[in-house]
């Protein structure tokens, strides 16, 4: 029973409306506002400086959103870590590599599903950064 | 200590996304089918607390609006490609982080795709600034500054109308 209450998911409207408090606050104290994706950016030049650091230097987009850690780096860093504690916490932690709707339609193959995702997320990534977040 | 703020402020917005189950694959597919609104809930109960909370740091002067510029071409186009991708990931980039948080490895999957779009990104910047980045830019403009209105007109429209969508959600039960 309270494994139960536990995992009982949080209302929606409440969890809400806390994210956009939390945001206020954010604004306030450090005058930052919430975003992900630019951080895939810098990570992405980071890596790419491991191997090309004077071409990654030499690129205009790399010039505007510079390869290094920043405020929203550790941000969305902080996001998968409390999404971890609160998995754990509320005993809502699965390992699984196929969403039950997900596989419901196209079936129960890891590798597939992965593929998906990978080439899903390439996609989105760069729509996001073509509309600058 | 920026640094330290961002980490904090990501925990925070990680374990409230966790625990109202938004970072699921079923809950963002659900609202791309029109089935399940858990997630426009969530998001707009936070954009309204935050757009009245926001202005109110605005009038007194403890805060700056961090405005991105409507870019038309940009903004469509980006969007539409946004969407496919959303779909076929079913996680957003903040979510595909908190996703592989409790567990879920095809949000991993989805995560190194992303880098590999955004290193993608990066080649394509310079002919796409020349290009699609210069369709329709109007610059770093507000609604109420479009509307020729003071913001304190059109907050609480926003709020009337975002309410009474939820409402209208709720009581379909989506």
């Amino acid at each position: 029973m309270g494994e139960t209450v536990r995992g009982k998911p949080w209302n929606p409207y409440i969890a809400g409306a806390l994210a956009g408090l939390l945001l206020v606050l954010s604004v306030y104290a450090t005058g930052k506002y919430f975003g992900a994706s630019t951080t895939f950016v810098r990570a992405a030049g980071m890596i790419e400086q491991t191997v090309a650091a004077e071409r990654v230097a030499a690129m205009p987009y790399f010039m505007k959103e510079a390869p290094k850690i920043d405020w929203q780096w550790m941000f969305v860093a902080g996001i998968l870590l409390g999404s971890l504690a609160a998995a754990l916490g509320s005993g809502t932690f699965r390992l699984k590599a196929v969403p039950d709707l997900y596989a419901s339609r196209f079936g129960p193959s890891p590798g597939k599903r992965f593929g998906v995702a990978f080439l899903g997320g390439a996609v989105a990534m760069f729509g996001a950064r073509l509309a600058d977040g | 200590m920026q640094l330290i703020f961002g980490l904090i402020t990501g925990i925070l917005f990680g374990i409230l996304l966790q625990r109202a189950e938004v970072i699921r694959y079923d809950r963002q597919l659900g609202a791309l089918l029109l089935k399940d609104m858990t997630i426009v809930k969530f998001m707009l109960s936070t954009i309204l607390v935050g757009m009245v909370g926001v202005y109110l740091l605005v009038d007194l002067d403890l805060a700056k609006l961090s405005i991105k510029p409507l870019i038309l071409g940009g903004n469509i186009l980006g969007g539409l490609i946004f969407g496919a991708g959303w779909a076929l990931l079913g996680y957003c980039p903040g979510t595909a982080a908190a996703a592989v948080g409790e567990g879920r490895l095809d949000a991993l999957a989805g995560l190194a795709g992303m880098l590999l779009g955004a290193a993608v990104f990066a080649e394509a910047y310079p002919a796409l600034k020349a290009t699609v980045l210069t369709w329709g830019d109007f610059g770093k403009v507000t609604l109420p500054q479009l509307m020729d209105r003071h913001h304190w007109v059109v907050i609480p429209w926003f709020v009337v109308l975002g309410v009474a969508l939820l409402r209208w959600l709720h009581k379909r039960g989506l």
